[in-house]
Formats: C-alpha cells, structure tokens, sequence
C-alpha cells in the first residue's frame, strides 16, 4: 500500500498514435495465442520505427498486458492471461477471491471496504492479499475523486473511469473550479456578444432572438479556438458549463429538431444570453438585507437599530 | 513505469493560463474564526445602491410632507398630559401644533361611529384663545417692534442664549414644569361638562370643527413649508 | 399576528397619529377585538384618550366594529391597512402619473382623512390648486369632481361601507343602508357631474400661491378659506352620509400591472412592453380584477387597441406575440389559433416570476453568485442530492457542502430525509435539498417589515439624537422669518442665520441627508414588500375588496 500505485494512473490521453500502436500490438497477440515475435510486428507494422516499438512493447509489458517470453528465435511476447486463475499461478483461494471481486467491479474500482463486505477476509489479511496483488502488478489502486482519502482497487491494466477521475474538470483529484469559472464567464461573453450582434443588425423580433441563440457546438468551438483550455474539451463538457449559466441565471436554452439526418444529433440544444427582469430586490439595498446578525437584532439589544454600525457606516455615504 | 510523462506535469495544476487571461490569484476563501465571532461580524456583502431618479425624488418629497402634514392633522392625539420639553419664550415663534383642544378636534360622522366613543368634552374657558395658534399673539408683539428690528434681534439672540447655558439642567426643568402642568390640568377637569347631546346632532359644532381643523391642517402644511424640511 | 407587524404597525401608527393611537392599535393588533372597557384596561390609557384612538382608526378606515352576544361593540384593529401607512406616497404618486395634479391632491386628501364626502374632497382640492396658482386664477371645482368620477369609474376610489349601526333607534334608512358591492362605485345623484351650480361660486377672490407663506398673509387667509364652506355643513351636503375612500386592491392591481411591465420592458423591450399593456387595458373590460389570468384576446383584437404612435404593422405584432408566448417568463400564453391567434395574460405566472426573481436576488446580494446558482439550480430540478448539487452546478465538494448548509441554516433550502432502509442508518439514507417558495417567501415578507420597522426605529435614533440642534435651527428659522416679515435687512439675517454654527450646519445637513436616505430606503423597502404580499395567496395586497 505504501508504495506508490498511483504512478500508472495519470489520467489523461495524450497523443493518438502510441495508444493505437499498442492495441494493433495486444491486437496481434490475440490473433496468435502462443506469442508473437519482433518480425512478426515489424511485418505488420512497416511504418512503425525500432523505437516506436519499444516504447509500445515496454509500455505493454509495464502496464502487465503482456508477458515476454524466451523463444527458440529470440523474444515472444505473449497476451497475459487477465481471467483470473490462469494468472494467479500458486495463489490461495483467499487471493483468487479478491482478485475476482476486483475484476467485477471493472474500471470504477472498489473500495476495500466493500472488498472486505464481499469477501469477509479480516483486515490484516485482506491488506496483505491486496499489497501482493499490488506488486503483482495484477491490480492497482486509484484516488477516487469523490472522496479525496478514499482509494479503490481495479484490475492493472485498466483506464479509470471518469466517475474516478472526475473528467475534464478534475487534475489530479482536485476540481478545477477557476477553470470552470473562467469558462463560465468565457460562454457567457460569447453568448452575450452574440445577442448584441443580434440586436444590433434591427431585424424583426424572431430573427433577433434566433440570432441571438448559439448552439452547444458552437460555443464549444469558439472556446476550443480560444485556447484557454490545455485539454480537448467535449461538446458535453461546454454543455455542462452551460448549464452553469442557467442555473446563473444569465442563460436561457431550448431544444430544436436539427437538420441533421442521423439519430443522435436530432436534437440540438440552443443557449443564449437573456436580461434580468428586475433590479436587486429593495430589500437588499438596505444593510437588512445583508445583515448577518439580522436575529439578534432588537431595540435594546447588543445589537439593535440604533446601534448598528453597518447603518452607520452605510449612511456615510 | 514506462508510462511516466502521460498526462499533466505534476507541478501545475491548472489546465489553462491564469495569467493570460489577466485573472488574479485565486480569491482569499474566508479564515475560519476562531474566537468568539464579534457583536458585528464584517459584512461579506455591502447593500446595493439604491435607485435614485425623478421619481425617487418625488417619492421622497411627497412621503416627508404627507409625514410632517399628518403630524399637524387633528388625527394626531397628543396625550393629554403631554411630555413638553422644557417651555422657552421662543416657543411662541413655533408652529409645531401643540393639541390645544381637550376634545377630539374633528367630528365623525355620528351616524357611523359607534356612539359609545363621543367624549365628554370640557367647557372651553377661552374658547377663542384656544382655538388661534399663539403664533397671532406672537405676530403682534413682532409688528408692534418693527420700527426696531434690530433690537428685537438682539433680544431674541440673548433669549436663545440663555436657554441654551440652561440645557444642562433642563431635566429638572422638565419635571417641575410638567409638575405644574398636572395640577394646572386637575384643575380644568373639574370644569369639565357634558355637552348636549342634541347640540353634537345638530351638527353646529360639527361643521365648524370639522371644517375648521381641516384649515388648521391646510396652514400646518404651509407652516411646514416655510419651516423648511420636517425633521 | 407576526410580531415584526405588530412592531411596523406599532411605529407607523406612532408617526402617523401618536403614541396613543399606537398604544391602541397594538393593543388590539397582539391581543384580538375588545369592548371600549378592556381597552382602557388593557392599555391603562384614560377613556377618552382611548376613545380618540378608535375615533382615529375608524375614520382611516383601518377597524371594525361590531356589537357581541353581550350587546358590547368589540373593536378590531385590521393591522394590514395599518402597515399600508409605508406605502401611501406611492398611491399618492400613481394618481398624479395617471390624473395629473388634480388626481394627486384628491388621493392624498383622502388618505390624510381616511374617509370623505365627495363634496368636501372636492372643495378642499379645489381650493388648495387655486392657492397655488397665480394669482387671479382659480380651480374651476367642476373638473376636480370630474377627476373624481374618473377615479371612481376606475374603481381607485370606493364608497365607504356603512357599518352596522351600533343604535338600532336610529333608522336614517339612508345613511344606514349598507353599500352593496355593485354600489361601491356609484356616484350619488346629487354629485352627479351635470350638477356643476358649485361652478360660479368657486372662482371667487385673488387666492396667494400655497408657497407663499407670508406670515401676514396666512393668518388673513384663513377666514376667506373657510367661508365658502360654512354654508355647506355636512348635515346639508347634497351627498350627506356616502363617504369615500381609497380603494388600495385597486392601486394594488395597477403597482402589478407596471412591475410586470416593466420586467417585459426589460426581458424584450418596449414594443413587448407596450403590447402587453394593451393586452391589459383590453382585459380590463373583460376579466374581473385580480383574476389569476385573462381573457383570451384576439391577435386582431390587439393589433385593433394598439396605441397609433406605437408604429407597428401586423406582422412585427404577430411576432411580437409568438415571442411573448415562447418566453420563458409565461406572462403570455397562446390560448388557440382562431382571430390569427387567442393570447391570455397569466398574472398568476408573472407574479411568480416576479417573485422568484426578487428572491434569487436576495440570495445573490446576501450569499453570492455560488449560492444563486445553487438556489436557481434546485427551484429548476425540485429536489436533488448534495452529490448532483456539486456536480450540476459545478462546485467543489467541500464548497458546495459549506453553501447549501448556509442556505440550508438561513431556511432558503430544506432538507428531506429518504431512509433506504427501516433502520433510518444515516449511511443509507439520501438526503434530498429542496425550496419551497412559499415558506421563503414568507420568511422574507417577515424579514421586511422587521427592515422597515429597524429603518424607522434608526430614523426616530437620528432624531432623538439631534433634538436639540433641530429645536434650535427651527428657533432661529422661525426668528429670521419674522425678522425678514418686520423688514430687517441683509445684515441683520446673516447675523441671525450665523446663529447656527458652521459644525452645526454640518451636522444638520448629514441628519437631514441620513433621513433621506433612510426615508428612500422605507419606500424602496416597500417594493419588495408589495411583491412578496402579491405573490403570497391571503395576503394583504391582493385581497379583493
């Protein structure tokens, strides 16, 4: 447990090509149960470099997806069996049990807590069956970022699920809020930009309004170009920023039946910027309003009218 | 661990450029308090403006003087044994309706008011003084000194002076006068009468005050006016 | 009674008609309806005192009245027309912008008295405009009495209802007839507008502009004021007995009205604006007041009542309408297709919306932005878990747990509690946040009129506080005017007005700023009083006369 697992589970996906590399690799390997060898790759693969290559096999083999054998004609590089038994060659039944816990809770992982409620292994021995899992590499464990102490356990060779890390918004477990917030006043602009244009151009009233609404695509577009996010954000992520902007108060969205003739995007979600239909309440504009010891308050009392400073100073000007 | 190096450097743990978007550091999140909170813990938000405007202005105006008139109206009760603050000789330079009437200074309608709630009203000694505000007497005295303004300046000045080396003991003051008052007031209540009923019906008394109030009222306001703003 | 309206009701009645009428009305107001004798008990105040008091309240139409089992009359102080007081200036104010002057003085005179012959208001408005006009000019009382019979078609003022008469000897069957709901409105014959004999007498005499008070000229007014009313006492009134007052359900619908204008004027903008007051004016005729919504109007029908100046052709107008319709406000419903569209006004709806809006700004003003989106957040899903909370409105887990606890502590949200299983094991139970908008709503209304009776409370402190400076500024105001009545010159008033040091000044230019202010705030205070009492069904703004 005290040796760190989480190196393995750094969360987001860099550049397309070393990934697809790998799997044409695990691909392969399925192909030719018994193992594959270095030619047999370099045939498949002419583009690919030496190096390439073995940053792929070495990443494989790291992350425990392959195992790497002598063969009569140099290495062979064999699929590492994943279904329990076969790989836990020597382990007791205790450590089989926990192993397959683990594996049916899939890429949301487990909490040990909920290990031991399955399994009813005492503690220590649980502990100590998961730290041997752990060096095993068959397993790993993953901060969780519902739950900051909390860490559950998955399967080696698995990617998080975003429940895990928490998406886009998260880094390292920790919730972004000044990147949600700049992107929040960022939609905002834009929107709000857009109904000004709208409202400039003088045309009837429905083609102002329909030109004041930006669709989920083209807002995410526009921050997309703006280049504030390091990270590829997903028209659902600036969908949910949008609804930030609802709930704000600020936004306003509708649904339209889109042109687009395939199934998923029959729908397409329109947002734009409205104006507030009232200024602040009266109330408000008086310390009452913002008074945080507004119960205590009594004539006569500590706190009370004729005393309050937040009156007093408000009066002064 | 060949894996290293996927995803973000460890050290920055922002995904976008703070500072290219001209943002400040993150806001201070307020210190949890430890000692016992003050009386009047600072404000995390300050009111908004309020709105100003023509017709604030005029809101306003109409809410002081509707204020100051109803102060003037015979609606004002006064009690009878009213709290006067200490009597000056420049008191007579006042509008500021003292109740001067012993009954209700004005007249409902009898035919809709309960009946129970007519008042016994003392006999008016002096009916006619009662009625004028001292402000005639006063204006009198003024004019007869109008050939010496100045004098009456300069009197008036040492008036306002003398009473204000007075202020400090003027709580004494209050009491013994308010003293006097009581007595002076016990004895009017034994002069007081019931007036006929027949002469309320006949509604001579009711026109008159009624009516007569109304313009009591009508001259506050102005008074008001001329007093400038009713504080 | 909520206590923080006893308290209001107990410092406008103070401020208003003294500290013994307050006594009264809070008396009645915490303890319920009582005979003359329990009163002066109660408040060991002198019978005739307390008798002044009920005089006062019922003349400003502010109790009831009615006899017991016993054959007492019980009294009953209606502590809603008591706090209406905060809002006087504002049914002053709204007469002037639909009637002008005339209308102005005719509201305010009736508020002053409470009650009054048509008669009487008349004259005295009459008379006050021509005092303020230049000199030989004069107030022609005809057209006052013409303001107030448009006032009373208009239904902004009512008759009086007579109360039951606490003599049944008395039977003037005339004056004890109870004025039914259909007469509320009737002008009496003998006020009739035809009637305009009155018209000669009034334009009498050279009458001083009301700003001039020269001291001189006030005391020689006074009889030329009062002897063109001495022949017409009361008893003799043509319209004797039928006393009138302000009808405020009436204003009351017309402050609705412009608050829900003027948030289409904001939402759209002034064409939307003035559609929907022409969708208003329309339902005027057809719909009873204060009906949750209107009649369905006719595209045509609008476009028939649009104001000329307006410019708008039928096809902006149908536009206009759809996008009325498609608002998410839902001031506006479309009711059919036929007449190229039915269109209904919700009230009901729009005052929601009003009323939402004014609360989701108490939230933003008082917590911040993070709270307001949570707030909007959960009036939109209903009910949601902190978990949902954090992830919808995209706040950290530790923050939003800290705000929706405060909004949870200050009662804006409530919590529910769903046990998964019988045991009620906190472990396995949701714990749902919710808002329920009337309870917010109410607890805001409370939070209102305890503002506003700490804003007089503090303007009675600034007062008290400066009394003597305020005594001794009126001292050497009123010895300067008479000094300038006698004919001193320059010298001897800046002596005089040298009196009043120049910290004094100061000082009494701050009280008189601070007074403003807090005056300013009472008004401004007021307005979200009037929408939360709008909204809150039983209320007293938007009971129905």
């Amino acid at each position: 447990m005290e040796q760190d697992s989480t190196d393995g589970v750094v969360i987001k996906q860099e550049t397309v090509e070393p990934v697809e590399l790998e799997s044409r690799v695990i691909e392969l390997c399925q192909e030719t149960p018994k193992g594959i060898t270095d030619a047999l790759i370099m045939r498949h693969m002419p583009m690919v470099t030496a190096q390439q290559r073995a940053m792929a096999i070495n990443r494989l083999l790291s992350t425990g997806r392959i195992d790497v054998l002598k063969g009569t004609g140099g290495l062979i590089y064999r699929l590492k069996d994943t279904q329990g038994t076969n790989v836990i060659k020597g382990a007791d039944n205790q450590e089989k049990l926990v192993y397959q816990i683990i594996t049916d809770a899939g890429n949301k992982g487990i909490w040990i807590r909920d290990i031991r409620y399955r399994c009813n292994i005492m503690i220590t021995q649980l502990n100590k069956i998961l730290r041997n899992l752990e060096s095993k590499k068959l397993i790993k464990s993953v901060k969780s970022v519902a739950a900051s102490k909390k860490k559950v356990y998955m399967l080696f060779n698995l990617e998080p699920d975003q429940s895990v890390t928490g998406g886009a918004w998260f880094s390292d477990q920790d919730f972004e809020s000044e990147f949600v917030e700049v992107l929040n006043q960022q939609c905002f602009k834009f929107l709000q930009q857009k109904a000004t244009t709208a409202k400039e151009a003088k045309q009837g009233p429905i083609a102002q309004r329909n030109a004041s609404y930006a669709s989920s695509k083209e807002v995410c577009k526009f921050i997309t170009e703006l280049g504030i996010s390091k990270v590829q954000l997903s028209v659902a992520d600036i969908e949910t920023i949008l609804n930030t902007l609802i709930y704000d108060g600020k936004v306003e969205m509708t649904v339209v039946a889109s042109q687009s003739s395939s199934v998923e995007d029959s729908q397409t979600k329109l947002f734009r910027a409205v104006a507030p239909i009232m200024q602040p309440a009266g109330l408000m504009r008086i310390p009452c309003g913002v008074c945080p010891v507004f119960d205590r308050c009594h004539e006569g009392g500590a706190v009370s009218p004729s005393t309050c400073v937040y009156m007093k100073d408000w009066l002064e000007f | 661990m060949g894996g290293r190096g996927r995803g973000r450097g460890r050290g920055k743990p922002l995904s976008f450029d703070i500072e290219s978007l001209g943002f400040q550091n993150k806001k201070e999140l307020p210190k949890s308090k430890e000692e016992p909170p003050p009386l009047y813990p600072p404000l995390e938000f300050k009111p908004v403006p309020l709105q100003e405007g023509e017709e604030a202005n005029y809101l306003l105006a109409l809410k002081q003087e509707f204020r100051g008139s109803m102060r003037e109206s015979p609606y004002f009760i006064k009690p009878q044994s009213a709290k006067k603050d200490i009597e000056r000789y420049s008191d007579k330079y006042q509008l500021n309706g003292q109740n001067k009437r012993q009954g209700l200074g004005w007249t409902p309608d009898w035919n809709t008011f309960p009946k129970e709630l007519r008042i016994r009203e003392k006999k008016p000694k002096r009916l006619k003084l009662s009625v004028k505000p001292s402000l005639s007497g006063t204006k009198l005295k003024v004019k007869g000194q109008k050939g010496d303004a100045k004098e009456a300046e300069n009197k008036l000045k040492q008036i306002l002076q003398a009473e204000e080396d007075g202020e400090d003991d003027d709580d004494e003051d209050d009491e013994e006068e308010e003293k006097k008052k009581k007595e002076a007031e016990g004895e009017e209540e034994e002069e007081e009468e019931l007036y006929d009923e027949e002469d309320i019906e006949e509604g001579t008394d009711y026109a008159l005050s009624y009516f007569d109030n109304g313009e009591d009222y009508l001259d506050a306001d102005d008074d008001a006016l001329e007093d400038g703003p009713v504080y | 009674m909520a206590q923080s309206q006893v308290r209001l009701g107990g410092l406008l009645l103070q401020h208003q008609y003294g500290e013994i009428v307050e006594n009264v009305g809070t008396f009645l107001a915490s303890k319920g309806s009582f005979a003359l004798r329990d009163i002066t008990d109660g408040t060991k105040l002198g019978v005739n005192e307390v008798k002044k008091a009920l005089c006062v309240l019922i003349q400003h139409n502010m109790m009831d009245f009615e006899k017991n089992r016993r054959g007492l009359i019980e009294y009953t102080v209606h502590i809603n027309k008591v706090l209406l007081i905060t809002r006087y200036p504002r049914y002053i104010y709204c007469a002037k912008t639909l009637y002008g002057d005339v209308g102005e003085f005719l509201v305010e005179e009736l508020l002053s008295h409470g009650q009054m012959l048509m008669s009487q208001v008349c004259r005295r408005v009459s008379d006050r405009i021509t005092q303020a006009l230049e000199e030989g000019q004069s107030m022609d009382e005809f057209q006052v009495r013409k303001t107030f019979v448009e006032l009373v078609k208009t239904h902004f003022l009512q008759r009086v209802a007579s109360p039951p008469s606490d003599s049944g000897d008395n039977a003037d069957s005339e004056t004890e007839l109870q004025v039914m709901e259909k007469e509320m409105f009737l002008i009496p014959p003998a006020m009739d507008i035809d009637y305009s004999k009155v018209h000669s007498s009034v334009t009498s005499s050279s009458k001083r502009k009301r700003e001039d008070g020269e001291e001189g000229d006030k005391v020689a007014k006074r009889p030329r004021s009062t002897s063109p009313l001495s022949d017409e006492k009361n008893e003799d009134a043509p319209d004797k007995g039928v006393y009138w007052h302000v009808n405020f359900t009436r204003f009351h619908q017309f402050f609705r009205d412009q608050s829900v204008l003027s948030a289409v004027n904001s939402k759209i903008d002034r064409y939307a604006c003035e559609i929907v007051r022409t969708m208003l004016r329309i339902s005027e005729k057809t719909t009873v007041p204060l009906a949750p919504t209107t009649h369905p109007m006719s595209s045509h029908e609008i476009f028939q009542n649009l104001p000329p100046e307006l410019d708008l052709n039928r096809q902006t107008l149908g536009e206009y309408l759809t996008l009325l319709a498609e608002d998410k406000t839902e001031i506006v419903n479309k009711a059919g297709e036929s007449g190229g569209g039915m269109y209904v006004l919700n009230m009901q709806k729009a005052l929601e919306t009003l009323c939402k809006a004014s609360i989701e700004s108490v939230v933003q003003e008082r917590f911040g932005s993070k709270c307001s989106r949570i707030f909007r957040l959960l009036l939109m899903k209903r009910h949601l878990e902190q978990k949902q909370v954090e992830d919808m409105a995209m706040i950290p887990a530790k923050e939003a747990k800290e705000l929706l606890y405060k909004l949870f502590s200050e009662n804006f949200v409530t919590m529910q509690e769903i046990p998964k299983t019988p045991d009620h094991a906190p472990s396995r139970t949701f714990y749902l946040f919710g808002i329920n908008m009337h309870q917010v709503s109410r607890m805001l209304l409370d939070r209102c009129y305890k503002a506003m009776g700490n804003l007089i409370s503090r303007r009675e402190h600034e007062n008290t506080e400066n009394r003597r400076l305020v005594e001794k500024s009126q001292r050497v105001d009123a010895i300067a005017a008479s000094l300038q009545s006698s004919g001193a010159d320059t010298t001897q008033m800046s002596e005089v007005e040298e009196m009043i040091t120049p910290p004094e000044r100061q000082q009494l230019n701050k009280l008189k700023h601070d007074i403003s202010k807090l005056e300013q705030s009472e008004l401004q205070l007021d307005e979200t009083i009037f929408l939360l009492e709008s909204y809150l069904p039983g209320s007293a703004a938007m009971v129905m006369y």
